[in-house]
């Protein structure tokens, strides 16, 4: 009896926090659609920008959900890998391959591809050295210890950004022309954002065919459903836990670059883009990887929307709206947009 | 890997030791299973069953003892090597991956395999001990019902061709129509040649099909013998056939 009452205060207390959270959504919704009105052509193109910087925030929130998926752990380095990896790709680009803004469209492409070839290797070991040497021997310890190590790990890999590269900001010149790709009406795509896309939708591509349909990316997904009836199936635990490390990383090296390539890169530029990115791999449903690029995708437009339209808080706010969204995600919908109720349903 | 006669050990079980902390939960189990048998594992709740299965496919670690199959000393080998050198589990509560499909639920029971070719074959003979499953073979794990779960859990154990298959509470929650129909497919199985260990708080169903038992009782082997005498042994019928 008295665990029937209890369940009906729960039914009662989690139908009004739906409501509210129903509220919420709705009047933001409401209030989106009254700005396209005002003035679609403007709130398209802020819009694609938006998503454009969602696409770089998705490749960063693939690596924290696919790690917490496996390892139910919150890999803190992750965002400082991913600054760590656009600082050396701005030397390999400048100093090793000299490209700059004169070179051919030809030799930047080929250039581009050169440094991925390097970055992506080498940032998926550094990404898998992390965990052998830190989180490998707390795999039996409380939660707890490997998630204060990995906020450790991040001190460290930003102290070595800093120590390599300093304080100031590296960026490269525009190899890619800020002309217009696409012009219709008064929407405008650059080269410069379209190019994005051209970098980030071949890699998830690879991704969601190297999860869904290889034999390791299946044993992947069997680890992070059930790890230990994965053990009794022959799968080797910790060799998958390594590759999924790897792949987090040489995705964390594309976010390098293509970040990069927009915008400009210092020591602590991980510290926050990795928030917004675990933002929104909270928000998509941590452990799904379809929900992580969305997310990244709804919390760029976010991002853009509140700095690009008049009537809003203003970029100064960014930060705060966007971790406002965090903990209503939290409160709200703890699972995300895409995530199973269930606890197991990574 | 020497071939073992027809009629000797496929797994051997000498003086077990397991811990869970400071918890001693196996306190010198021996046992064995021999070629072409059913072995049953019979006891109460928390009396080690599943402990043993879990410390034999190398899960649990052992303190103490060894663990023979095929006449090579596996003790504290990796899991995955255990089931690559032939030992396959249905664990308890089917743990199945829910959000595959059956048909990848049953191609990760193959996972150590590199035959690929010769999977679709042994999907098909899965499929042949349960048709129920192919009918559901694009549903997602999780969406099937219990009896429909464990006949993919045990068909998933098959498809890593075991040379000893283990089964932890196949019955478990299970309607007595499913009951019947799993421990028919256990004896089909063997009967095609699989040795198999199977753990069971069903006894009387257990020692119906098994040749020998052993019954367990706080971590260790408290009676052996051939299944129909611990059928009819008085000890046995009190405690777990509830009778008396």
């Amino acid at each position: 009896m008295a665990t029937a009452v209890a369940a009906l205060h729960r039914v009662r207390a989690s139908s009004l926090i739906d409501a509210i959270g129903l509220l919420l959504l709705g009047s933001v919704l409401l209030w989106l659609v009254v700005k396209f009105f005002e003035d679609p052509t403007r709130f398209i193109n802020v819009g694609i920008i938006g998503v454009t910087n969602g696409a770089i925030f998705g490749l960063v929130a693939l690596g924290y959900t696919l790690v917490y998926g496996i390892l139910q752990l919150i890999n803190f380095a992750h965002g400082d890998v991913f600054a760590l990896s656009g600082l050396v790709a701005s030397t390999i680009i400048l100093d090793v391959l000299g490209l700059g803004e004169d070179t051919s469209v030809i030799f930047v492409v080929l250039g581009l591809l050169a440094t991925l070839a390097i970055t992506m290797p080498l940032f998926a070991l550094v990404n898998a050295s992390i965990e052998r040497i830190a989180y490998k021997p707390l795999r039996h310890a409380p939660r707890l210890a490997a998630l204060i190590t990995a906020v450790g790990m991040s001190f460290i890999v930003q102290n070595v950004s800093l120590a390599l590269y300093g304080v100031d900001y590296e960026s490269v010149p525009s190899f890619i022309p800020r002309t217009d790709a696409i012009h219709v009406g008064g929407i405008v795509i650059q080269w410069n954002k379209l190019s994005v896309f051209f970098i980030v939708i071949p890699v998830l591509l690879v991704m969601t065919w190297f999860v869904r349909s290889t034999r390791q990316g299946k044993g992947m997904r069997a680890v992070a459903q059930d790890t230990e009836a994965s053990a009794m199936m022959g799968i080797n635990v910790d060799r998958t836990i390594s590759v999924t490390f790897l792949l987090a990383g040489s995705l964390a090296a594309v976010a390098g670059l293509v970040y990069l390539l927009q915008f400009e890169v210092r020591y602590d530029t991980g510290f926050e883009l990795g928030l917004i990115a675990f933002t929104a791999a909270v928000l998509g449903g941590i452990g799904n990887l379809t929900g992580a690029v969305l997310g990244a995708m709804v919390i760029g437009c976010v991002q853009a929307f509140n700095e690009g339209l008049d009537g809003t808080p203003g970029g100064d706010w960014t930060r705060s709206i966007v971790f406002g969204i965090l903990i209503a995600t939290l409160v709200f919908r703890p699972e995300g947009i895409l995530g199973e109720r269930t606890p197991e349903g990574a | 890997m020497s071939e073992q006669p027809s009629t000797g050990p496929v797994l051997e079980i000498d003086d077990l030791h397991v811990y869970y902390g400071a918890i001693h939960a196996l306190k010198g189990v021996s046992l064995k299973v021999n070629q072409g048998e059913i072995v049953t594992l019979i006891g109460a709740n928390g009396a080690g069953k599943s402990t043993t299965l879990r410390a034999i496919n190398g899960i649990n670690r052992t303190r103490q003892g060894t663990i023979r199959f095929q006449g090579q000393d596996i003790t504290g080998s990796p899991p995955h090597s255990i089931v690559k050198s032939g030992i396959a589990q249905s664990p308890e509560g089917r743990r199945l991956f829910p959000l595959m499909s059956v048909t990848e639920n049953l191609e990760m029971g193959a996972f150590q395999r590199t035959d690929r070719e010769n999977f679709s074959e042994d999907m098909d003979r899965v499929f042949e001990l349960f048709p129920r499953l192919q009918e559901r073979r694009m549903q997602k794990a999780g969406t099937l019902s219990g009896g429909e779960q464990q006949m993919c859990s045990i068909g998933r154990a098959l498809m890593a061709r075991p040379k000893l298959l283990l089964l932890d509470e196949p019955s478990m929650g299970l309607a007595p129509i499913f009951v019947e129909r799993i421990f028919e497919t256990v004896v089909e199985v063997n009967k095609q040649g699989t040795p198999v260990l199977l753990v069971e708080q069903n006894a009387l169903m257990a020692l119906e099909v098994a040749k020998r038992g052993y019954v367990m009782e706080t971590g260790t082997i408290a009676l052996e013998g051939p299944a129909g005498d611990l059928k009819t042994n008085e000890q046995v019928r009190k405690t777990y056939l509830g009778e008396g």
